[in-house]
């Protein structure tokens, strides 16, 4: 039994590691899940990739279809015995009842679990669907995490900077089973929110070292960052680039990369992006769908390219993004930060940033581009 | 690995909730006919199987299979106005311990954390409206099936498919089912559980090999030559080739022999054993291994019984077997601990019963004989036993006894221990005995049976009356008041009849009285098998008497 947490940096391979490490398991059967779908059919791609199949032993599942499965259904009836159909994914706090004489809105409470969890048509609410799991753990005595553990003698889970709120505490429950818990995640990359519990909070935003550090100090996790620290995406000058963005973090390392002609992090002029665009190719990274780029060349989300790979990018950034280049005792907010990061890190070759160096500034790292 | 309790609501004679716990090794239900042991058997195999009759629940499914007491009180409400929710059917498989902790969880009617599964044949709500329009009409004539379906979940409240059920069931009775093939579908199915998943993509592949060898010999090559030759109307080519169709096309073509004669054509017998003895031998360490036999008795000789009974004796290891039957050999020869008795809907283990020491005293096989047939009279020993079968024949139509099923037991002198079994069970039985002279010492032994104790299914006979007479033997006098001298009586003392009955030529009634005491079991020998008209006491007719 062992109990592990990788920090990986982003391009050190972590879903192969991941999925190596899985089918070195040969007596007993793993469980692999992650939070978001698109990983999901990542994990799955390199199984087919590695191995030609996902071995019989080896499931993959999303987190919310894991929790719903093993955390919600089996033990159900302590909290709520109706059917449950599926998850209602909310953007803000679910089970909302009324307006109150001032306009404060009031939540269904636990009280009530079957309009506080349950949507109307009995969808589980998906900020509430961990904490689901952790209560009807307490009613049944751990019954419902013992069952996982009996059932999964290696428990995997992916994107683990993603986890808050209760998840955090499904993770804890977790640790203190016989199973062989991995956590493998970048706490730099935070993009998805699905919780906004009181539960945990100081933890959010990626400090999910700090959490099994300071919380889960008696169930001996060990913390492992050097196995996956090491970029094979990022050429130096990237790679460094990034480091700078997370001081805190220990500095990710590289490989040698065969120089291309273009490489490393630059400052295009606004006027200069057509050019640029026809000439590199790169992709373009936007803050939002309102950033406004060039459509004639692909575009997408900062947020979106999580996991993604490319030859090159170019980043629309947002200002508190080009305040912390400018100055870096400007410090981004941790979403933005993250994305900032997500966006540098996709690229092999070349950064582009989008800037109007009127004054010429010459930043340590920034090449300032020129036609 | 085993079932440890099987759940069974309103499938076929069980009209609500039926429970019966299950032995982990050896299940033996006896019971009478409709007491619903085939019913059991049935239920296990189709929960985890989804078979029925050989084919599959899900194209079978008719209003047959509810209890019809339940369907009938449905069908009333509805056509009354105050409708019923549709009725279901739901068999639950309750695991010993643990086989797969995914199956774990408390979706059982006991809402206890327990692993298992669920088999529902259950309205699908999807229908709701057509429903609605049925109801509002009030002239159902008949469970509406067609919107029902057949599920599988886990006690984790997760859809299950048949194949990932953890206990495999080999369910072995006396109809067969085949394919069109003539093989077997039970047979093929424990043989192909036999098979490891390696072998099975070996054996199927080899299937494809010699179809495609099939097509690509050089007769089948002409003729389709031929064919697309002479074929003008249709445009393209048309060829003659072997169907590659289903994914287990090769299940139903292979057919299994035994000494080269294709199964379907061994005999009955021959068949249950090998089925029996494949489905003992099927070793797997992921599975639990359940063998369900009916009533293997009904069709087999009596050495091949001893046989099939021996082999299951022998090998039946870690598997759960249950096995319905009608014999007390077969039960015997199992063991009574294993023995579960249906009655009334009811489970009786034998070995639960308040007088469990009773059966070291008792042979099993007399318990047995008790448990199994519609009822029994109870006699002290050999000469009464035979006296007793001779006025039952008298009185019906030269049948024995015990071809209606009417067992005469010889039990010395352990009539309270029997009763004390025939009254836990509610099984019918009369009693025959002497009153030895002393009708209060008699109603004190049996005061728990007899008047305001009277049990509906227990009679106590005895005569009333005490005889008396001058005769003594060796200075003690003679007891008038057993079996001998009361069948004397009752035939009026006739000297000359007796005399010819036993062959004697006695000149006193004395002289005889004392020879039928010293000579009890030659005497009931004559009265038995004498074609003289013999009248019995009142005691023993009212013993024989069908109520």
């Amino acid at each position: 039994m062992s109990n592990k947490l990788i920090i990986a940096a982003a391009g050190s391979g972590k879903t192969t590691h991941l999925v190596n490490e899985a089918l070195k398991v040969t007596d007993g059967k793993v469980i692999i899940t992650t939070y978001t779908e698109a990983n999901e059919k990542e994990i799955v791609k390199k199984f087919y990739k590695l191995n030609g199949c996902v071995p019989d032993n080896i499931t993959i599942q999303t987190w919310f279809s894991f929790l719903i499965q093993h955390g919600v259904k089996p033990y159900q009836s302590v909290i709520y015995n109706g059917k449950v159909k599926g998850l209602l994914l909310v953007n803000e706090k679910s089970g909302f009842r009324f307006r109150g004489w001032n306009g404060q809105p009031v939540y269904f409470g636990e009280d009530d679990p079957k309009n506080h969890y349950f949507s109307k048509s009995q969808l589980i609410y998906s900020d509430k669907l961990s904490k689901f799991v952790v209560k009807a753990n307490e009613l049944t005595d751990g019954k419902v995490i013992k069952r996982i553990g009996k059932i999964y003698s290696h428990i995997f889970i992916d994107e683990i900077q993603d986890m808050a709120g209760y998840d955090l505490e499904i993770i804890k429950l977790l640790f203190s089973l016989d199973s062989n818990v991995l956590l493998v995640g970048d706490p730099r990359q935070v993009t998805y929110h699905t919780h906004d519990e009181a539960k945990h909070k100081k933890y959010t935003n990626g400090n999910i070292k700090e959490f099994v550090e300071n919380e889960c100090s008696e169930l001996s996790v060990d913390i492992d960052d050097t196995t996956l620290n090491k970029t094979y995406r990022n050429n130096q000058p990237i790679c460094e680039f990034a480091n700078s963005i997370y001081s805190n973090f220990k500095p990710c390392e590289y490989i040698e990369h065969l120089p291309t002609g273009h490489d490393g992090v630059f400052f295009v002029s606004p006027t200069d992006v057509d050019a640029y665009l026809s000439i590199y190719q790169p992709m373009q990274l936007r803050d939002t769908r309102r950033t406004s780029v060039n459509s004639m060349y692909s575009a997408m989300n900062l947020g979106e390219s999580k996991g993604l790979t490319f030859e090159r990018v170019l980043i629309y950034p947002t200002s508190k993004m080009l305040d912390w280049m400018l100055d870096h005792s400007k410090e981004m907010k941790p979403q933005s930060k993250s994305k900032f990061y997500v966006g540098v890190t996709r690229a092999k070759h070349s950064v582009a940033i989008v800037f109007n160096n009127k004054n010429g500034i010459t930043i340590p790292g920034i090449i300032n581009f020129t036609l | 690995m085993a079932i440890k309790k099987i759940k069974i609501r309103n499938f076929k004679c069980f009209k609500g909730l039926f429970e019966i716990e299950l032995n982990k090794g050896l299940n033996i239900l006896v019971g009478n006919n409709e007491t619903g042991k085939s019913t059991i058997l049935e239920a296990i195999h189709i929960a985890l199987t989804g078979l029925y009759g050989g084919r599959n629940i899900r194209n079978e499914l008719s209003q047959y299979l509810f209890n019809k007491e339940v369907v009938d009180l449905y069908i009333n409400s509805v056509n009354s106005g105050s409708a019923w929710p549709p009725p279901s059917i739901i068999i639950e498989i309750f695991f010993d311990g643990s086989i797969d902790p995914e199956y774990e969880g408390n979706e059982n009617s006991e809402h206890d954390s327990c692993e298992g599964l669920k088999f529902e044949i259950t309205f699908n709500e999807k229908y709701n409206s057509e429903y609605n329009t049925l109801v509002s009409k009030k002239s159902m004539m008949s469970i509406p099936i067609e919107y029902y379906e057949a599920s599988w979940t886990s006690f984790a409240r997760q859809s299950v498919t048949i194949r990932s059920i953890p206990i495999k069931s080999a369910m072995i009775d006396s109809s067969n089912y085949r394919y069109q093939n003539g093989s077997d579908v039970y047979i093929s199915r424990i043989v192909k559980d036999l098979l490891s998943p390696e072998e099975v993509t070996a054996v199927s592949q080899a299937h494809r090999k010699m179809k495609d060898t099939f097509i690509d010999d050089d007769s089948i090559k002409a003729i389709n030559k031929r064919i697309s030759s002479e074929s003008s109307i249709v445009d393209g080519t048309v060829s003659l080739t072997v169907d590659l169709g289903t994914k287990n096309a090769w299940e139903s073509s292979l057919v299994t022999q035994l000494n080269d004669v294709p199964f379907g054509y061994i005999g009955k017998g021959a068949q249950c054993v090998m089925k029996t003895e494949l489905a003992l031998t099927h070793k797997s360490a992921q599975h639990a291994q359940i063998v369900l036999l009916e009533e293997p008795e009904s069709h087999l000789s009596f050495s091949k019984l001893n046989q099939l009974i021996k082999a299951i004796e022998e090998k039946y290891d870690d598997k759960q077997i249950i096995i319905s039957t009608h014999s007390s050999f077969v039960a015997n020869k199992l063991g009574l601990e294993n023995l579960l008795l249906l009655e009334n809907h009811q489970v009786i283990r034998v070995t639960e019963l308040a007088s469990a020491d009773f059966f070291k005293k008792i042979s099993g096989y007399d318990t047995l004989r008790l448990i199994l047939c519609k009822k029994a009279i109870l006699v002290e020993g050999d000469s009464d036993e035979l006296v007793v079968q001779k006025a039952y024949k008298n009185n019906n139509n030269n049948h024995l006894p015990i071809e209606d099923q009417i067992d005469v037991i010889s039990v010395g002198t352990s009539f309270l221990r029997f009763l004390e079994l025939a009254e836990a069970l509610n099984l019918n039985v009369a009693v025959v005995t002497d009153n030895d002279g002393d009708i209060d010492a008699i109603e004190r032994k049996y005061a728990n049976f007899i008047k305001e104790n009277k049990k509906d299914n227990i009679k106590i006979c005895y005569d009333e009356v005490v005889d008396t007479g001058a005769l003594t033997i060796n200075g003690k006098p003679y007891n008038y008041n057993t079996l001998e001298p009361k069948l004397l009586k009752a035939n009026g003392n006739d000297l000359a009849l007796f005399n010819k009955i036993l062959g004697t030529d006695f000149e006193s009634l004395d002289e005889l009285q004392k020879y039928m005491k010293h000579h009890k079991t030659e005497t009931a020998l004559a009265v038995f098998e004498t074609s003289e008209e013999v009248a019995f006491p009142e005691y023993i007719l009212e013993a024989i008497k069908d109520e």
